[in-house]
């Protein structure tokens, strides 16, 4: 089961400039639980103190959101997840 | 009626297909809004300018600085200390003295808005922060007027349209809310974004083309690649849905 994760920018520094990193997971919550054991510094771009997931960052699975399910959306072998921040600059 | 010279100005994009005098007409009537005369404020008021849009309204509270000029295109190195609405009014009525620019300075608010975006047919967003633009985004709805959300950071910008009552709102797709703070950009980047913003705008307005809704194009100018994502309309978003969205 492989999955890509498409890194944002704004965090490639902590992949070491990996734009897409290779995970396995059946969920998006797997997927990022790899990732973050992969790249730890990650965690708390990513998680709040209790775990869930930043209300500024949406995970996208094929280019579309996983919201309302999140963490707990199942993904499958192929599937592409984008890891996005909000924008608000002008 | 357009006039002759009105004609001749906008000859090239009148020749378009399904624009015609008809669309240059319809533009002529338009009052737009543009929310920010900064970064995104200022190429999109230019390019609509440019387009002959009837009525533009423009509405910002700061002041031009050092700093704002490597991107707020609209403000030079002479204009630093001066209101950006004020140095906005003076390069668009230069430009274009057939439309009417009314420039105000002022901050939109809760209080404020209601009487800020009167009359107005659309809204460009081209604010610089979140507490705003879901201001905007809400009274948008509420009111039924199409609204132009655009945003960027660094080399990277956003940009969907919401036509009420028919698409995914600015709400649906961001649920957080992000500290305000210095943001990194270069002023390219605004352009891109607010160039689509304007785009369309312009399409709205006139009836042509396919509308960005329900998609939220992402330009990313380093790796120099536009991304569509799809986003939907959120049925518990506490702006658009019927229900109010648990954080």
């Amino acid at each position: 089961m492989s999955i890509t994760v498409n890194i944002h920018q704004a965090l490639r520094r902590i992949t070491n400039n990996q734009a897409t990193v290779e995970v396995a997971g059946s969920t998006v919550g797997e997927c990022l639980t790899e990732l973050v054991q992969r790249f730890p510094d990650i965690r708390s771009k990513l998680f709040d103190k209790k775990g869930k997931l930043l209300n500024y960052i949406d995970i996208y699975v094929n280019a579309e959101s996983s919201y309302p399910e999140e963490l707990a959306k199942p993904v499958k072998d192929g599937d592409k997840l984008s890891i996005t921040l909000m924008l608000a600059g002008g | 009626m357009l006039t002759a010279q009105e004609r001749e100005r906008y000859d090239r994009q009148i020749m378009i297909q399904d624009f015609g005098e008809e669309g240059q007409e319809k533009l002529k009537k338009a009052r737009v809004l543009i929310a920010g005369a900064g970064g995104l404020g200022s190429p999109a008021a230019i390019y609509l300018t440019a387009a002959g849009i009837g009525s533009i309204r423009i509405i910002d509270h700061d002041r031009v600085e050092l700093s704002n000029l490597n991107r707020q295109i609209l403000h030079w190195h002479e204009d630093r200390g001066k209101s950006k609405v004020e140095s906005a009014r003076e390069k668009l009525i230069r430009l274009n003295p057939d439309v009417k620019i009314e420039a105000i300075r002022d901050t939109l608010t809760e209080a404020t808005i209601d009487h800020l975006v009167s009359d107005c047919n659309l809204i460009v967003d081209a604010m610089d922060n979140l507490p705003t633009r879901y201001l905007l985004n809400k009274t948008a709805i509420e009111k039924n007027i199409p609204f132009f959300h655009g945003a960027v950071y660094g080399f990277e910008g956003r940009a969907m349209t919401i036509v009420p009552g028919k698409s995914a709102c600015l709400r649906c797709v961001y649920r957080g809310v992000i500290p305000e703070e210095k943001f990194p950009v270069i002023g390219v980047t605004p352009a891109v974004i607010a160039c689509i913003q304007a785009t369309e705008a312009v399409k709205y307005l006139v009836g042509i083309g396919e509308l960005l809704i329900n998609r939220l194009l992402v330009y990313e100018g380093l790796g120099m690649q536009f991304t569509e994502l799809r986003v939907k309309k959120d049925p518990h978003c506490e702006h658009c849905g019927q229900a109010t969205r648990k954080e």
